[in-house]
C-alpha cells in the first residue's frame, strides 16, 4: 500500500486544501470510524472469505481516513481525501447489501457511516462560490510553479476561486514533469528557486515543440527589470512582482488563456488545413498522377470541379475473353490476375499523365487532356497505349509462371469534346466524362482485336508525332447514322 | 456482431481501484484497468473497451490530457468516457466536457448512479 505522505508534489490539485478544522463532517466520521472498529473488533468467522476481505479494506481506508484528519496534520488533499471516502463508500455499501441483513449490529454502523460520508459528498458539491469572481475568463488550466508552499497555496486559491483550475510544481522539475503531464494553459513561474530556477524552466519551455506557445508569466520576487527583461527576451509573455494584487493576477492570467485559445484554434485550423490536403490526394490519388493533384493543390482558386467542356483524348482497353476466362479459374486467382494486370496499366497511365476515369472489370477508361489540358494529349494517349502493349509481354511470362492462361488486351483511342466535372448526385459524385465521344470510343473497342491499338480519325488529326500505320477500317456508330475511321498503330515512327 | 462489453477502469488509487473492480464485476461488468493516462491511450487503441471511467488527476498524463487526446484519435474516438473526479465545481466538470468526456461523476462515487451513466452511454 503506497504512503499517504509520499505523495508527488506536482499531482495535487491546489483548488481546496482542506483542513480537518474546516471540515464540518470529519469529527462525526472519525467517530464512525472508530465505532466500527470496535463493533468488527470480534472475529466474524461466517462472513466469508469475500466479506472478510471488504471489512480488511473498508478498516484500513478508516485508518487512513484517521490520518488524513487527524489534528494538527497537514491539510489533506482534496484528491486522495475524495478517493478514501469513494474506496470507504463502496465497501461499506457492498457490506451493507451482503451481510447487513443477518448482522443488525454491523448494519447499523454501516449505514451511520455512509450518512457522514453522504454529508462530507454534498459539502464537497457545495464548494464552488461563483459570488467572489472577480474576473470573468474563460476558464484555463495553470500551472503555478513556487518553491514556497504558502505561495503556491495563496496563488492556488486565488485562481481557482475564479473559475480556473490550477495544478502546482515546487521545483523547475517537477514543473517539467508536470507539462508532460497535463496539457498547461498558462504558465505562473516564480524565477528565485533553488536547483533549476526558473530561466532555465523558461528556456525550456521555449525549446519544447509541445510547449513552446504556452504563455508563461515569470513573477520575481525584486523589482529587478533587467532580469524581467532577460526573460521576456528569452521568451516569457509576462511579468509580475511579487507581492502582487490578485486582480491584477488574474487580469494577466485571462490575456494568457485568450493568446492560448487563439493559437490553439490557429493550430486547429492548420491540421484542417493538411488534413484537407490529405484527404484531397488520398481520394484524387488513386486516379491522377501526383503531377495533377499538386498542381490542383497549389492553384490559389483551386480547381474548378463544376463541370466544363474540354477537348481530351479517350482511352478504352479491354482484355479479350476475360468474361470467358474467369469462368475456368477461382475467384482468387481472377482477382489476383486482374490486380496485376491492372496495377501495371495504372502505373503506365500515370506515367503517360492520364486520368483513370473507372475499372470496369477487366476495362480500363483513362482520359488524357482533364482536368489539365496539355498540347500533346493524343500524342501521350498513343505512346501510353504503346507502352500497355509492350507491358503485356512481362505480365504474361508472370502469368505463364504461375500457371495462369496467357491474355491480350484491345485498346481504343477516340479524341473529342466531353463535359468534364463532378458528376453524380450530393451523396455520392465523382470527376467524370460525358458525352457522345465516349460511346464512341466504346463502339471502337467493340471492333479492337487482341494486341491491337485502334484509334480514330479526330485522333489521328490531332497527332503532332508520326506513328505506323496499319489497317484502316470503317465502322457505323450506333444510335446515330454515323461512320467513322479508324486507324491501326503499330509503334512509332523512328 | 456482438463483441463482449467491457469497462476500461483508469484509476491511479489502488484502494478505489480495487473497491471498483470488485463492485463492477458484482454488477456482471467486465473490467480491465489502467494505472496512468497514457497507458488508458495504448489500452484503448488495443482493447477498445465499451467505455472508460476515467480519474482526471493521474501521473504520467492526466485525465483531461488523456480525454482530449482520445478524442483527437480517429480509432478510439468513439469510446465514451466518464470522467471521476474528486472536485464537484462546475468549473470541474465544464473542463471534463471541454476535453471531451462524455459524463462526469464526482468522488465519493454514487455507484447506482454511475451504473446508470454506464448504462445509458454504452450498454444501451
Amino acid at each position: 500500500m503506497a504512503s499517504l505522505t509520499g505523495r508527488r508534489a506536482i499531482r495535487q490539485i491546489m483548488t481546496i486544501t482542506q483542513n480537518p478544522k474546516n471540515l464540518p463532517w470529519a469529527n462525526s466520521l472519525l467517530g464512525e470510524i472508530k465505532a466500527l472498529r470496535q463493533q468488527l473488533a470480534n472475529p466474524h468467522d461466517e462472513f466469508g472469505a469475500a466479506s472478510a476481505g471488504d471489512i480488511s479494506h473498508l478498516l484500513d481506508a478508516g485508518v487512513r481516513l484517521e490520518t488524513m484528519l487527524a489534528t494538527g496534520s497537514q491539510p489533506a488533499n482534496q484528491h486522495d481525501l475524495m478517493n478514501v471516502l469513494t474506496a470507504a463508500r463502496g465497501y461499506a455499501e457492498m457490506l451493507r447489501e451482503d451481510i447487513g441483513a443477518t448482522h443488525l449490529g454491523i448494519d447499523t454502523r454501516l449505514s451511520a457511516l455512509l450518512t457522514c460520508i453522504q454529508t462530507a459528498h454534498e459539502d464537497n458539491t457545495e464548494q464552488e462560490s461563483p459570488g467572489n469572481r472577480f474576473i470573468q475568463s474563460e476558464p484555463g488550466f495553470i500551472l503555478a510553479v513556487d518553491d514556497l508552499q504558502e505561495n503556491r497555496e495563496l496563488v492556488a486559491r486565488n485562481l481557482s476561486r475564479s473559475g480556473h483550475i490550477v495544478i502546482t510544481a515546487a521545483s523547475g522539475e517537477e514543473a517539467l514533469r508536470a507539462l508532460e503531464q497535463s496539457d498547461v494553459d498558462v504558465v505562473l513561474l516564480d524565477l528565485l528557486m533553488p536547483g533549476m530556477d526558473g530561466r532555465e524552466v523558461l528556456r525550456r519551455i521555449k525549446e519544447h515543440p509541445q510547449w513552446r506557445a504556452t504563455p508563461v508569466i515569470v513573477i520575481s520576487g525584486s523589482q529587478d527589470m533587467d532580469g524581467i527583461i532577460e526573460c521576456i527576451e528569452a521568451g516569457a509573455d509576462d511579468y509580475l512582482f511579487k507581492p502582487f494584487n490578485p486582480i491584477l493576477l488574474q487580469a494577466r492570467i485571462k490575456a494568457g488563456i485568450e493568446r492560448k485559445r487563439w493559437h490553439d484554434k490557429e493550430q486547429q485550423y492548420r491540421q484542417q488545413l493538411e488534413r484537407n490536403e490529405k484527404f484531397i490526394r488520398a481520394t484524387f490519388g488513386r486516379y491522377l498522377s501526383d503531377e495533377i493533384v499538386t498542381d490542383i493543390l497549389e492553384r490559389p482558386e483551386g480547381l474548378e470541379l463544376g463541370g466544363d467542356l474540354r477537348r481530351v483524348s479517350i482511352m478504352l482497353s479491354d482484355i479479350r475473353g476475360f468474361t470467358t476466362l474467369s469462368e475456368h479459374l477461382a475467384p482468387a486467382q481472377v482477382v489476383t490476375m486482374l490486380n496485376r494486370y491492372l496495377g501495371a496499366m495504372t502505373e503506365i497511365i500515370m506515367a503517360h499523365h492520364g486520368t483513370i476515369d473507372e475499372f470496369i472489370g477487366d476495362a480500363i477508361l483513362a482520359v488524357f487532356g482533364a482536368p489539365q489540358h496539355r498540347d500533346d494529349d493524343a500524342d501521350r494517349a498513343v505512346l501510353c497505349a504503346l507502352a500497355m502493349q509492350d507491358a503485356m509481354i512481362a505480365i504474361n511470362i508472370q502469368n505463364e509462371a504461375e500457371g495462369f492462361p496467357a491474355v491480350s488486351t484491345g485498346i481504343a483511342i477516340n479524341t473529342g469534346d466531353v463535359i468534364a466535372g463532378n458528376i453524380g448526385s450530393e451523396r455520392r459524385s465523382k470527376y467524370g466524362f460525358v458525352g457522345h465521344p465516349m460511346n464512341v470510343t466504346s463502339r471502337i473497342e467493340d471492333v479492337t482485336r487482341g494486341g491491337e491499338i485502334l484509334i480514330s480519325d479526330s485522333t489521328l488529326q490531332s497527332l503532332k508525332h508520326s506513328f505506323k500505320l496499319g489497317r484502316s477500317e470503317d465502322i457505323n456508330v450506333k444510335g446515330i447514322d454515323e461512320t467513322i475511321t479508324v486507324h491501326q498503330i503499330t509503334g512509332e515512327e523512328e | 456482431m456482438t463483441a463482449e462489453k467491457f469497462i476500461l477502469l483508469v484509476e491511479d488509487n489502488e484502494l478505489n481501484r480495487d473497491m471498483m473492480v470488485r463492485r463492477l464485476n458484482r454488477a456482471g461488468l467486465k473490467v480491465i484497468t489502467a494505472g496512468n493516462g497514457q497507458q488508458a491511450l495504448d489500452m484503448m487503441q488495443a482493447e477498445q473497451p465499451s467505455i472508460v471511467l476515467m480519474d482526471m488527476n493521474l501521473p504520467i498524463l492526466d485525465g483531461w490530457a488523456a480525454s482530449r487526446r482520445a478524442k483527437e484519435d480517429e480509432r478510439i474516438r468513439h469510446i465514451p468516457i466518464i470522467a471521476l473526479t474528486a472536485h464537484a465545481t462546475e468549473t470541474h466538470k465544464q473542463y471534463a466536457l471541454a476535453a471531451g468526456c462524455d459524463g462526469y461523476a464526482t468522488k465519493p462515487v454514487d455507484f447506482p448512479a454511475l451504473l446508470i451513466t454506464i448504462k445509458r452511454l454504452a450498454l444501451a
